[in-house]
């Protein structure tokens, strides 16, 4: 049920389970705790950017065009 | 911005090759991205980067104009990156610090003699020790958490582009969030 929540694909009811279950049990609390700390870690990575030049680095690799197939490689 | 994508595919099959400098463009970050979450390593990252577009470009003709683009990309992409991981030695992982370190120097690019600020390198670490234990993770679990949660994509495009049913992925999900659980609850 923990990972219906985390997937967001719980239904009511079961929610409703969850929460009240949580409540009382310290180990489910913590291992919930823990799993959505996870979760937001990984979320918390930056986004990077691909290196300068990679556009051109890449045109640069491309076989040439169809014409003079034959003679590539 | 799929039509302008199909637009350019179109160029590019009829032999301009420029019209695949743009779509380069307006994929790469993410792309490489992804590549280098998988990765754990810049250089690695755009190599593998790299040979995915290259790979889209001279296997163009068989890409399904019907169909989304970044998903088919993507697919070269993490097939690439699950090939050079399996191929690395078992004892790729004693050299994950370093790798890891290697992945991070996007910050020394930034060179500057100025100490940064406590909240910054605090922040640096954590994202350093994220990205490792990310790293360590078996890679069948890795390439669903990193499409999940870095990328932010569905379940259904996830099955699309790792060519498995949905219960198969959220599964893989599931374990993966449950292994990086583990190796994160002591940050």
């Amino acid at each position: 049920m923990m990972h219906d929540y985390l997937d967001e694909e719980i239904s009511q009811e079961h929610e409703k389970e969850l929460k009240t279950h949580l409540q009382s049990c310290e180990a489910c609390k913590t291992h919930f705790h823990e799993l959505k700390k996870t979760v937001a870690l990984v979320q918390s990575t930056s986004h990077i950017q691909a290196p300068d030049n990679f556009t051109q680095n890449v045109m640069a690799k491309l076989p040439k065009e169809k014409k003079k197939a034959g003679m590539n490689r | 911005m799929e039509s302008i994508v199909k637009k350019r595919i179109q160029q590019v099959r009829k032999g301009d090759q420029d019209a695949f400098g743009e779509i380069v463009e307006l994929f790469k970050d993410r792309v490489y991205h992804v590549c280098f979450r998988m990765l754990g390593n810049r250089h690695e990252a755009e190599d593998i980067a790299q040979e995915a577009f290259i790979r889209a470009y001279t296997n163009i003709h068989t890409f399904d104009i019907d169909r989304k683009f970044s998903t088919w990309l993507f697919r070269i992409a993490t097939n690439l990156c699950i090939d050079r991981i399996r191929k690395k030695k078992p004892d790729y992982y004693l050299d994950a610090e370093v790798s890891g370190t290697d992945g991070l120097t996007m910050y020394s690019q930034v060179e500057t003699d100025d100490p940064l600020p406590e909240e910054e390198v605090e922040s640096m670490e954590l994202q350093e020790s994220i990205q490792k234990e990310i790293s360590r993770l078996p890679d069948k679990y890795r390439s669903v958490i990193v499409l999940k949660y870095i990328e932010e994509l569905s379940l259904k495009e996830i099955s699309e582009i790792l060519e498995l049913p949905i219960g198969t992925v959220k599964t893989r999900i599931h374990r993966g969030r449950e292994a990086l659980r583990k190796q994160l609850r002591s940050i």
